[in-house]
């Protein structure tokens, strides 16, 4: 009979061999780590910082093994002391991100090469082509135009910040009985709790004064047209005021690894009431049109997910979800040596309705398109349509 | 007819198991799962061992005194921790996973007529059958009220407040490889009773050789498990137990 050992010592070394076919683990490096000496580095960059940090991968039609397979060669063709070769690799990151779902995306270059290019904006590049662009509605129909023909009395006001923005405010009442507000930009928290009086915190007292003390009121319009988004303290600060019970309307996800699919999971999104908040039962108009960005879109959906919240204009723009600094929700915006930044989301919004509007924009329950000659003729139909609503 | 084959079957197999030395039992122990993995430059993020438990039978084929063939049927938690520090210290996820197990070994074992020693080593197949996620994200769109002047903040929890959750895993089929393979090893020491009962002490280590996650992506990290059991059981012996202790 065979001693025991003659069978143990061969199955051991099988063991022992079978042991070593595990994958190594690679090592990812920090993107802001990589030396920008030559575009392989560059791109090994922005692609690995792509690769873990951007958190659409779940939804994003791009296939960025793909991109690796495709623009790795190019770059490695290209020399960064070339003026010519840094002008093409532009065109590269042009083409890489073109389909990228992110509306909030936007690369900028740190290259002194680059310094009269624009930044890479794919959801511009496709808003642009579309038959259905048009520009912005100019500052002064919110500023002249809405005081002059729809307001019977109001506040309106402008402050400009130390980091060189200016925010733009109005508000005041139609038929006496409607309030309104229009800002241009969500700073309303900051401007608000500033020890000085500015343009904007007397635009915001008025509407607050009125908002707390009028019971008269037949409903509320919150234009945020041509909103570019900003602080989502805001959302809290004034929607807060307006509602006593919490108001759930979406969820947030951020990444959890390092994977592409690695998500925490959705974490319910509200409105939280402040405090000396008012239960408003009278109608809330949202007026928000394809220039309504980020923190304008979570707004009008927060409204949209009262019972008395309605939304007339334009699909927005697409870019819903919140942005921080990366480590905060581990992933989202980065930076390399040679892009200043890629500015990205740091988590997905998905709406109460189970949908995830990014890239896509918010569809208004009441849609009316944006109508120049009738702006030029001192008319707002997409605000006459908000008034029809409450009256 | 379904049925009587399987009867058929059951009694061929008691039957040709008594004559074999065919022995089965129960066995359950304790847990420590480590995934081998690594959270590449996450800001203070980590992966951490998590405990679980393991419940199953063990069916054993004995050749000889030393030489025997040992499947282990059982539910197993193979669990891991991913988990913040510092500033983010309080966020955290337990991955809770469960895994229908088959390892499969061959069982040497030494020593007295009583007290034995014993070593297993041989492969095993795992299904990842169901999952579960626990732990403290910060909910972006809750915030705590502003911190005063004169104080400062402690954590994260801070600024967002801490969204608490424990749900069910929903599996990715684009990602999540729920079949495991792996090898197996352990050792420990049994305990014969009046001959029908075997109680028996083990330590043993699974070592996964599949990622958990299928091959999506270029610079993929992978994720193994690194299973370590204690548990303990008790072996029944069919030929004692149907015959009485006759030879």
């Amino acid at each position: 009979m065979k001693s025991p050992v003659s069978y143990i010592l061969p199955l051991l070394m099988i063991l022992l061999m079978t042991a070593a076919c595990r994958k190594d683990l690679p090592q990812l490096n920090e993107p802001q780590d990589y030396v920008s000496a030559n575009f392989n580095e560059v791109f090994d960059a922005f692609w690995t910082g792509m690769n873990n940090n951007y958190v659409f991968w779940d939804i994003d039609t791009v296939d960025w093994d793909q991109v690796h397979r495709t623009y790795k060669p190019l770059f490695a063709q290209l020399n960064i002391n070339d003026s010519n070769d840094v002008r093409k690799a532009y065109t590269y990151f042009k083409q890489m991100t073109a389909g990228l779902v992110d509306s909030h995306y936007d690369i900028s270059f740190a290259d002194t090469w680059l310094a009269d290019s624009n930044s890479v904006n794919p959801a511009f590049q496709r808003k642009r082509a579309s038959p259905d662009y048009h520009p912005r509605i100019s500052i002064f129909h919110f500023y002249d135009t809405i005081p002059t023909h729809y307001l019977n009395a109001g506040r309106r006001g402008f402050t400009n910040t130390p980091d060189g923005r200016q925010y733009v405010a109005v508000s005041g009442t139609i038929n006496q009985n409607i309030l309104y507000l229009y800002f241009s930009g969500f700073n309303l928290k900051t401007l608000f709790n500033t020890d000085t009086m500015n343009g904007v915190k007397r635009v915001e007292q008025y509407f607050f004064d009125n908002l707390a003390q009028r019971n008269d009121l037949k409903g509320i319009i919150i234009d945020v047209r041509g909103n570019g988004g900003g602080s989502l303290d805001d959302l809290n600060f004034l929607l807060g005021k307006m509602v006593t019970q919490p108001v759930h309307f979406g969820y947030t996800r951020s990444k959890l690894g390092n994977g592409r699919l690695d998500f925490s999971p959705w974490a319910p999104a509200y409105v939280t009431p402040q405090t000396g908040a008012k239960a408003i039962t009278v109608p809330i108009v949202m007026l928000a049109d394809a220039w309504s960005i980020s923190m304008a879109e979570m707004t009008t959906m927060a409204v949209k997910a009262l019972p008395n919240g309605h939304f007339v204009g334009e699909r927005t723009w697409g870019a819903n979800g919140p942005l921080t600094g990366n480590k905060f929700y581990n992933g989202g915006q980065f930076s390399t040596g040679w892009l200043n930044l890629v500015y990205t989301s740091s988590l997905v919004f998905k709406y109460i309705d189970g949908n995830v509007y990014e890239g896509v924009g918010f569809p208004p329950d009441r849609a009316v398109p944006y109508n120049p000659a009738a702006l030029r003729a001192g008319r707002d139909l997409q605000l006459e349509a908000a008034l029809s609503l409450i009256r | 007819m379904k049925k009587q084959l399987l009867l058929l079957a059951t009694f061929f197999l008691l039957t040709h198991a008594v004559r074999a030395q065919f022995e089965i039992g129960v066995s359950g122990g304790y847990v420590n799962n480590y995934v081998h993995t690594n959270a590449g430059y996450r800001a203070f993020t980590q992966y951490y061992q998590y405990s679980g438990f393991v419940a199953g039978l063990v069916l054993q084929y004995r050749f000889n005194e030393w030489l025997a063939i040992q499947a282990d049927p059982s539910y197993i938690r193979k669990s891991y921790e991913l988990r913040r520090d510092h500033f983010f210290n309080g966020i955290y996820q337990y991955n809770l996973n469960g895994y229908l197990q088959l390892p499969l070994m061959a069982h040497f074992s030494f020593g007295g007529d009583k007290l034995r020693g014993f070593v297993n080593a041989g492969g095993y197949g795992a299904y990842w059958i169901s999952g579960r996620v626990k732990g403290a994200m910060a909910n972006v769109f809750s915030s705590n009220p502003d911190v005063p002047d004169n104080e400062q903040a402690s954590d994260y929890f801070r600024y967002n407040t801490a969204y608490r959750y424990d749900e069910k895993y929903s599996f990715d089929s684009r990602r999540d490889r729920r079949m495991e393979w792996g090898l197996v090893a352990g050792g420990g020491v049994e305990y014969l009773l009046h001959k029908r009962f075997r109680f028996f002490a083990e330590a043993r280590y699974y070592y996964s050789l599949t990622d958990q996650q299928k091959n999506y992506m270029i610079n993929q990290v992978p994720r193994y498990n690194d299973t370590y059991v204690l548990q303990a059981g008790c072996l029944f012996n069919l030929r004692h137990l149907f015959h009485g202790d006759a030879q």
